[in-house]
């Protein structure tokens, strides 16, 4: 069968149709999920809001390069990463001149020395407030942001964050070990800073 | 034969799932053993489930609507 007759038959068409109409569903279905990514991998709500829209449409339009049954979650914030790299918003800041992380145990062991001493880990999560989280996350340097962010806020595995990133396994591991210690030296400077 | 610091190193890839079984059973012997860590390890996990909580920001419901604007008409 040549590729015009099956391109113009009836029943092909209207099976093109229905899978596409499930594919644009199963894709908005989604869209909280990749929001909640998305606006943490860029700087403001708008930016977020532009990618969003960005993602959307081009997922709309290249629907059929999706193969059924893979992550499609994974699929469309490769498209957004992809984007948002092409777009140039990862320019990245002169890094500070303190240093950015500290071991695991720093945070709490800022926190825990800043509230008494007689605490339990409760009382202690409890030091830190919503917004020392959001600023501290928005000072992470972007490669390490992104991994943190779709590991950590979104449940991607390892690997789908290697392959939504395009970066090897491993990778993926350094940036997320480094991330969380630059994350959680951000956190403990915003909850305590002014304390010291 | 673990200490406090091979504990610290140990902690993420512990809690990610992700050390092999006898580098599992080392961690999990220092942390019955060691009350330091232990409540370390009680913060990082409250910890994580904090953050996640505390960064999620409602998807705004006119974005919602132009993303559906964006599907292809029905012929």
């Amino acid at each position: 069968m040549s590729e015009t007759t099956r391109e113009s038959d009836p029943r092909r068409l209207a099976a093109d149709a229905r899978d596409r109409v499930h594919f644009e569903e199963d894709a908005l279905a989604l869209s909280d999920q990749i929001y909640r990514v998305a606006r943490h991998l860029v700087g403001s709500r708008e930016e977020a809001e532009d990618l969003m829209q960005e993602t959307y449409a081009r997922a709309f339009r290249s629907w059929r390069s999706f193969t059924p049954g893979t992550n499609l979650r994974a699929w469309l914030l490769r498209i957004l990463t992809n984007l948002n790299i092409d777009r140039g918003r990862r320019l990245q800041r002169t890094p500070d001149q303190q240093p950015l992380e500290e071991g695991d145990y720093f945070l709490y062991n800022k926190l825990e020395e800043t509230s008494g001493g007689a605490s339990d880990e409760d009382r202690v999560v409890q030091r830190l407030s919503q917004n020392d989280v959001v600023d501290a996350l928005s000072e992470v340097p972007h490669d390490f942001r992104d991994v943190v962010v779709l590991v950590d806020i979104g449940d991607f595995t390892y690997a789908d964050a290697a392959q939504i990133l395009d970066i090897p396994v491993g990778t993926v591991m350094s940036r997320l070990h480094r991330g969380r210690r630059i994350l959680k030296k951000a956190m403990a400077d915003s909850a305590v800073g002014s304390e010291r | 034969m673990s200490n406090c610091e091979d504990c610290e190193q140990w902690m993420q890839p512990y809690m990610d799932r992700v050390l092999t079984d006898a580098e599992r059973r080392d961690a999990e012997v220092h942390l019955d053993e060691c009350s330091y860590c232990r409540k370390r390890y009680r913060f990082e996990a409250h910890l994580r489930q904090f953050v996640r909580q505390a960064v999620v920001e409602p998807m705004p419901v006119e974005l919602k609507q132009r993303l559906a604007s964006l599907r292809t008409p029905l012929q």
